[in-house]
């Protein structure tokens, strides 16, 4: 009752207007008056009777500190108190406060910004009420790996499986978007899906209605929905679209709803619609064997786990590969929760990075500490009087916490808007799509996560020295010409630790950026098989009615040919599918003239390009053996085809090539027809197909007019710059059908750069973090070395004097200096080993222990560290004795 | 460390309470004096730690103060017992007797005393 009757007379005192002590200084010097005129009266002398009463009464200021504490809330009271104090001090030594705040921002910006990514692309939940339970399922092959579902095996994984409640298909598609009403065709991107897809994930369409069971059968009627984003830019967020009608491909759709705005796919998609229309007139739909483009999302039954799933997938698609070998021979299943199909590769870098970024903070908060304790080092006077005259330790501790926390918070502020910068270049730098659409940005979790480091920060760098500062002995400290020698043994012994701490730190950061550069540097040296420089590429799809018969498409495809090559500045031109190091790709099985028969799952698989004459040339790919194609090479003439280095190898080891025959497919030895032979003509290098740090595999070309395709890339090698050249290509284009859009434009250069972005950004910041790691670590050996001449200017005075030469001077600071760079290369080199192998992952030709990285970035610390101790070394050999000497 | 202060903090209070309650009301000077003639050298060097206490028993009522005139015609705070720090008093002072009486038994025994 009365601690409660205590607790509101102090709140309402803290909540009062600020007051003075006047009560109880008139009540002091009433007492201090009573007190003095008794020793009066027992015949003490004034002066010394109000000596005597004011040591009676005690510390007067202890005992005002006691009641002001007792009046209001001692916390926030003494807090506000100590943050006034706090900010003066700061202002009175400008210099110290603004490399603390700098060096602080720099390293909570770093966090900040490489959290956000944390944040954004790991942990923030996705947009799907099952997103738990979810789960992304692939086929597998060990000729490919990961590759899609085909459509009558998933029925049967859905049918037969009973550890998912729920399964649906999702099959990509493209489209063209023309007709009227559209200013430019384009085309855009289109996921195919069961009806209950969106039900199964739990996403309920932002406008009208979700798909009908009955949508799932061929035949069913052209509705789609549309992505929220088409949705904005086609039909400018039009609130009534339900019920509009959309062109594509030259066939008109019904719009029945749009998505929400935070739907994420893991490929870019504007339209939805429902499986049946993709499976209408399609034989892929029926075909087992055909693996268009698919992933099937399934939602784990309640109370079953995802191991559970994966082994009872895994008995299905063995039954299946063993029910239909000829589809499915060697075919397995993969099961991948859904956060990790949005992740994919991401996740090793962004945790070394986050990793990385830590790693800064350490190093920046023992730097800071380290200022702390030598500005600790020179206030220990004034902090020995304060606690003379009453402040208690823990008061003192405080104080200098709340110094620290200012710094920090200061530190945090400058640092939230080096991450705004930081997260925008990062974002510009990161290859597109890579990101999958997830959100990075200042939120409330990276806010949050900022406050927790700075408060981390503040502690790691604020409690060390104020714990120091409080064990200050008084007696010493006030002494006439007390200088710091007492506290400097076991001061000079920590500050000495975290020079260690910080330069083994740098050394793991250094290590884990000198091994991704040179494993950048061996990838980019990696020949791609092709000459990038001065080749556009666009993609072409010819997907109308128009273009339902072979005629119409080869003339439309000679006629662009034509056109383009007649462009002034054209050096080249041609046609050609699935392009290296684009996401396209096209494999089948072939079957060796005189091979023996392997079982259907291990037939050849090889890559197959279809292109037309001048391909070879316009890429710059070495034609080894043979040649390349022409226009003889017609549909009335034999069927040729060019084979790879690696395929001719081998097939065909030892052996010429030249004229040697394969057949599409695999040979059937029961069937009627004679096979029909394909005669390789030519052998070209080997291209990079899926990333340059990948291993090349088999390929095949065959000419365009013997086997037609209506999707191609036009790649043109060119004097234009590629804008203008796209432009003059538009118009090309639009002169043969004004209904065809270009689209996915690119110069080879860039398609090459994209390839490697991922690392090199990784590189790009690795090295920026441990480029300040390595600058802090200087300076922290720096302050340690040049504070320890400072204090040892009179001990270097009396050396020189007695003999020492300088030279002797400069090598015991070197010596002292190189033993704490040496202990930190050490400890850092142990920890990198260790710390390397999570990147392991990322590294391309290169070891996470190499040992050459490894000595090297030893060797620059090292070399680092002696630059750092040598400045205040010659300051050390300069030392005037005479001059040294007088001080004392 | 801390808990010796409250301790002392507890028991100063205690005195500040029997003092009004047996001299009516006084001055912090006055308090003191008489703690000092009963204690001795309790607060022979350090009279001002009665002030926050006197403030600590102020606001929570034990106790009420008001400006008056003092012996030497100034103006003195005058402190005197409320009816709630009678009665906190009679608690704490069974309470204390009870301690005391307890303890004192502990200091009594011997080991051989024990059965």
């Amino acid at each position: 009752m009365s601690s409660w009757k205590r607790f509101l007379a102090r709140l309402a005192n803290f909540l009062a207007p600020p007051q003075k002590d006047e009560r109880l200084n008139e009540e002091i010097d009433q007492h201090i008056a009573l007190q003095t005129a008794e020793f009066l009266r027992a015949g003490i002398p004034p002066a010394e009777a109000r000596r005597q009463a004011l040591l009676k009464f005690g510390a007067v200021e202890a005992i005002k500190e006691d009641y002001r504490a007792e009046r209001g809330l001692l916390s926030l009271d003494t807090l506000l108190q100590d943050l006034r104090f706090a900010l003066r001090m700061l202002r009175k030594s400008p210099g110290f406060t603004a490399v603390v705040i700098l060096t602080l921002a720099l390293a909570i910006g770093a966090n900040s910004a490489i959290f956000s990514f944390v944040y954004g692309v790991l942990l923030a939940p996705l947009p799907y009420r099952n997103a738990s339970r979810l789960v992304v399922l692939n086929e597998t092959t060990p000729r490919v790996g990961l590759v899609s579902v085909s459509y009558p095996n998933f029925l049967d994984w859905r049918a037969q499986s009973r550890s998912f409640s729920q399964m649906a298909y999702v099959e990509q598609m493209s489209f063209n978007l023309a007709g009227p009403g559209v200013s430019r065709p384009e085309n855009i991107q289109g996921d195919s899906v069961s009806p209950d897809f969106l039900s199964l994930i739990g996403v309920r369409p932002f406008l009208g209605r979700d798909f009908q069971p009955s949508e799932a059968q061929p035949g069913a009627p052209r509705v789609l929905l549309l992505s929220h984003r088409l949705w904005e830019s086609h039909f400018a967020a039009d609130p009534n679209v339900v019920g509009r009608s959309i062109t594509l491909d030259g066939n008109v759709f019904v719009i029945v709803g749009v998505l929400p705005p935070d739907y994420r796919s893991l490929d870019k998609m504007d339209v939805m619609l429902p499986i049946g229309v993709w499976a209408t007139n399609n034989p892929n739909a029926a075909s087992r064997s055909d693996r268009g483009d698919s992933t099937v999302v399934g939602l784990l039954a309640p109370g079953c786990s995802f191991a559970q799933a994966r082994a009872e997938m895994q008995g299905i698609a063995a039954r299946l590969a063993k029910e239909y070998p000829a589809a499915n021979d060697q075919f397995g299943v993969r099961l991948r929760p859904i956060r990790g199909a949005f992740v994919g590769n991401l996740q090793t870098e962004i945790l070394v990075l986050f990793a990385a970024v830590l790693f800064v903070l350490l190093i920046a908060s023992a730097n800071v500490a380290n200022l702390f304790l030598v500005r600790g080092a020179a206030r220990g006077k004034e902090i020995a009087l304060r606690i003379a005259v009453g402040a208690s330790r823990s008061r003192i501790v405080r104080q200098l916490l709340t110094e620290s926390f200012v710094l920090a918070f200061l530190g945090g502020a400058l640092g939230l808007a080096f991450a705004l910068g930081g997260i925008r270049l990062i974002t510009r730098l990161m290859p597109h799509d890579v990101l999958a659409g997830a959100t990075i940005a200042l939120n409330g979790a990276v806010l949050l996560f900022t406050a927790g480091v700075v408060l981390l920060a503040a502690l790691v760098f604020g409690i060390v020295p104020a714990l120091h500062s409080a064990k200050w002995d008084v007696q010493a400290e006030l002494k006439e010409g007390g200088r710091t020698v007492g506290a400097g043994a076991s001061q000079n012994r920590l500050r000495a630790i975290l020079a260690v701490a910080e330069i083994s730190l740098a050394l793991v950061l250094l290590a884990g950026a000198g091994l991704m550069l040179r494993s950048l540097y061996r990838l980019i040296n990696v020949d791609p098989g092709f000459q990038p420089h001065r080749v556009l590429t666009m993609e072409m799809y010819l997907s109308s009615e128009r273009y339902s018969r072979d005629p119409a498409v080869l003339s439309f495809w000679s006629q662009v040919l034509d056109g383009v090559r007649a462009l002034p500045g054209v050096e080249s031109a041609a046609l050609g599918t699935n392009l290296p190091l684009t996401e396209s790709h096209g494999r089948t099985d072939i079957t060796i003239e005189g091979m023996a028969l392997p079982k259907p799952g291990s037939f050849p698989h090889p890559d197959v390009h279809t292109i037309t004459p001048g391909y070879v040339r316009t890429l710059g790919m070495v034609l080894q053996r043979g040649r390349a194609f022409t226009e003889d090479d017609n549909a009335s003439a034999p069927l040729v085809a060019l084979v790879n280095e690696k395929l001719a190898r081998q097939y065909w080891p030892s052996q010429d090539p030249i004229g040697k025959r394969f057949m599409w497919g695999r040979f059937d030895p029961s069937s009627p027809n004679p096979p029909k032979w394909v005669t390789v003509v030519g052998v070209v290098d080997d291209t990079k197909m899926y990333g340059l740090a990948n291993p090349s595999r088999l390929e095949v070309y065959d000419p365009l007019s013997q086997d037609v395709n209506r999707d191609m890339d036009l790649v043109v090698k060119s004097r234009l710059d590629s804008s203008s050249l796209t432009a003059e290509i538009r118009g090309v284009v639009a002169s043969v059908d004004k209904d065809e859009p270009i689209f996915a434009i690119a110069t080879m250069n860039e398609i090459l750069s994209d390839d490697v972005a991922s690392p090199r950004l990784t590189l790009l910041l690795l090295g920026l973090f441990s480029a300040l790691a390595l600058i802090l670590a200087a300076l922290g050996i720096y302050g340690v070395i040049s504070y320890s001449v400072a204090q040892r200017t009179h001990e270097i005075g009396v050396r020189l004097t007695l003999g020492a030469q300088p030279v002797d001077v400069l090598r015991m600071v070197l010596s002292q200096g190189g033993k704490i760079a040496l202990a930190g290369i050490v400890v850092g080199i142990v920890a990198a080993f260790v710390l390397t192998r999570l990147m392991s992952s990322l590294l391309f030709s290169v070891s996470a222990g190499d040992p050459a990285t490894f000595a090297a970035v030893a060797a620059l610390l090292a070399l680092v560290a002696v630059f750092a101790c040598y400045l205040p070394a010659r300051r050390a050999m300069r030392v005037d004795p005479m001059v040294a000497l007088r001080y004392e | 460390m801390k808990q010796k202060k409250d301790v002392m903090q507890g028991t100063l209070a205690l005195m500040i309470l029997k003092t009004l309650d047996v001299l009516g009301p006084l001055h912090g000077y006055g308090i003191a004096r008489r703690i000092e003639q009963i204690s001795r050298d309790l607060l022979a060097v350090n009279q001002g730690t009665l002030y926050p206490v006197l403030l600590k028993l102020e606001q929570e009522g034990a106790i009420a103060s008001e400006w008056g005139a003092s012996d030497n015609n100034r103006k003195a705070r005058f402190y005197r017992l409320t009816k709630d720090g009678r009665k906190l008093l009679h608690a704490e002072t069974r309470n204390w007797e009870q301690t005391a009486a307890i303890i004192g038994r502990f200091f009594e025994v011997k080991a051989g005393d024990l059965p």
